[in-house]
């Protein structure tokens, strides 16, 4: 399974993976800002643990406070390595910074990154810090169309969105008992022929946004797609239609459209 | 056709949540390991949640739900194909231990690249010899420290005592990290300065030579050689040729990014890059502590002859560390012995 070579095609924001079984998916890219605010908060951390740690190590070394500062020093510059590193390769590729901001390193090919992966990206931080300030990792990240720094483009890895998901919720407009539209069974079936999936799924997006659009906005759009529906699509009887809002008209299309095959309850 | 969503989603919903509990409890795994009749479930999920991301993608347009399919089958996808390392493999110390032989196998089967940053830096030694031993204007330019271009004072002051405050344990301990740290510093940039093809890294060893042959001239020239040779070889053995390595690493970098299309292994040539950079960081913290011990000891403490007789033997050491440690054979067989995850 390891021969697997997707293809990939990138864009400015999503990396699309067409899988060896032909399943095309797209991979959204972390920006630069967020990636930015993930590493501030990193080194934040790194910080403050070394310095939390080394209060104690100057306290244990009081009496050899060479000791202390040799300790401090080394441990201080091997965290800042190790703690990107250790954390992306065991921890799903996510240090706390990356976890906190919902992004996440992985092999470019949209598989889970390897170790020597995640040493080698943070090792080259030496070179992505040149001159100061990231501003070569930066440049590199903003001219990439992967969005990657240099360390990204040697380990061929780079850092992915990851915010959690879950499965979309039943749209309350569905969920309504009656449905008058079902009392017409060939202007029903009108309606679902005629309506491609790209007027569906306006319908479908102008309930869902109901709450979000202005009352005058929200009024002008139903009244134009129920207009639209009822002239080009498929005209239901004029005492029907009187009766409606055209609010209602809407949720009653994509009852037909999406909801359960009531027609056949109609008529059963 | 258009895509009756609820219906579908009410009938997806249960294998699309069984998937992501697999996918969580996977996840939470460094090993990953799955068995048998786990493989076999996340196969028959992936395939179903890849047929209903076709469905959604083609039947309907649901960008909320289409979303989450992707994500979904994204992580389906990579745990499908992803060959994780063992749990032995990443805890079994004795496995972490084959760094000691990896790195010297590594440094022989790379050697070409070591040849080519010794060459660099025997260029740059010899251009900064000659031009402090010819050019005097030059000196001002190559060697900006003070202590490099008068070293008649520092070695007066060295061998009167009078640094003595610079060689407590304690001051030792601290400027032996900032050695350490700077060193590693500067070498990893070397390395890492293969990314532009090896130009920055063959700039970076040059510029080391010019000021080791400028130093090792001027030093020469005024009478303090053997002075030098005591207060450089006991560190410089081990510092030197961990910077050559750098350098080795660096050029190795960039034939790895020149070779990449054609490169069948990268994974295994990203490994022996590490491998190099490891070895490059033990040496220099053993050079680190040396120069701070030991190095800052001059004679009547340290007697010159003692010194170098030190240095000579680490440097036999190194040598027979570098080329006689680990398997002999540089070919295919040994190339899959670098310490892995997975092989």
């Amino acid at each position: 399974m390891t021969a697997a070579r997707p293809i990939r095609w990138a864009t400015t924001v999503e990396l699309t993976i067409a899988t060896p079984e032909g399943v095309l998916f797209r991979l959204p890219l972390a920006s630069p800002a967020s990636r930015l605010y993930a590493m501030l908060l990193d080194i934040a951390i790194v910080l403050g643990t070394v310095n939390g740690v080394g209060l104690l190590i100057y306290w244990i070394f009081a009496k050899a406070p060479g000791f202390g500062v040799m300790v401090i020093t080394l441990g201080e510059f091997a965290i800042g390595f190790a703690y990107g590193a250790l954390l992306e390769g065991f921890w799903n590729g996510q240090t706390i910074g990356k976890r906190l901001f919902h992004l996440r390193v992985i092999d470019q090919a949209g598989l889970p990154l390897r170790i020597e992966q995640a040493w080698t990206r943070n090792l080259m931080r030496v070179f992505d810090a040149l001159p100061f300030a990231y501003l070569v990792g930066g440049i590199s990240t903003l001219s990439n169309p992967l969005m990657q720094r240099f360390g990204d483009r040697v380990a061929g890895t780079l850092v992915v969105r990851q915010t959690p998901l879950v499965a979309p919720a039943e749209e309350s407009w569905s969920l309504q008992k009656y449905n008058s539209f079902m009392d017409y069974p060939a202007m029903v079936i009108k309606l679902r022929r005629a309506a491609t999936p790209e007027l569906a799924s306006l319908i479908q997006d102008a309930l869902r946004r109901r709450n979000e659009l202005a009352a005058y906005a929200r009024r002008e759009i139903y009244r134009e797609l129920a207009s639209y529906l009822q002239n080009e699509i498929s005209p239901f009887p004029d005492e029907l239609v009187e009766m409606l809002s055209d609010e209602q008209y809407l949720i009653n299309a994509a009852g037909v459209l999406f909801g359960d095959q009531r027609l056949s309850r109609v008529h059963g | 056709m258009i895509l009756d969503l609820q219906r579908f989603q009410a009938q997806a919903r249960p294998r699309w949540s069984s998937l992501e509990s697999l996918l969580a409890a996977l996840e939470g795994r460094p090993d990953r390991r799955l068995n048998s009749v786990e493989a076999e479930q996340l196969l028959e999920l992936y395939t179903q949640a890849a047929a209903d991301l076709n469905r959604v993608t083609h039947g309907a347009l649901a960008p909320e739900l289409r979303q989450y399919l992707e994500r979904l089958v994204a992580r389906a996808y990579a745990e499908m194909y992803y060959v994780p390392p063992t749990r032995s493999e990443i805890w079994q110390p004795r496995r972490w231990l084959r760094i000691f032989t990896a790195f010297p196998e590594t440094f022989r089967r790379q050697s070409r690249y070591f040849a080519l940053a010794v060459l660099i830096t025997v260029f740059g030694c010899a251009l900064g010899g000659l031009a402090v031993r010819y050019d005097p204007a030059s000196v001002d330019v190559l060697l900006a420290a003070d202590y490099l271009r008068n070293p008649r004072q520092r070695v007066h002051e060295e061998e009167e005592g009078k640094r003595g405050d610079q060689h407590s344990t304690q001051a030792e301990a601290a400027f032996s990290a900032r050695l350490i740290r700077h060193n590693i510093e500067v070498a990893m940039l070397a390395a890492a300065l293969g990314v532009t093809f090896g130009i920055g890294t063959a700039l970076l060893l040059f510029e080391n030579g010019v000021l080791l042959g400028a130093v090792a001239v001027r030093y020469t020239q005024q009478g303090f050689g053997l002075f030098m040779t005591a207060w450089l070889l006991p560190h410089g053995v081990f510092e030197i040729p961990s910077i050559l390595i750098a350098g080795q690493a660096g050029f190795y970098l960039a034939r790895i990014l020149l070779r990449r299309r054609v490169d069948r292994d990268m994974r295994q040539s990203m490994r022996e890059w590490l491998v190099l950079i490891a070895g490059m960081v033990m040496m220099l913290v053993w050079a680190g502590m040396m120069e701070a011990f030991f190095s800052q000891h001059h004679a009547p403490v340290l007697p010159y002859g003692f010194k170098v007789a030190v240095g000579g033997a680490e440097l036999a050491l190194l040598t027979v560390y570098l080329l006689l440690i680990g398997q002999r054979n540089s070919g295919v067989e040994a190339h899959t012995r670098v310490p892995a995850e997975n092989t």
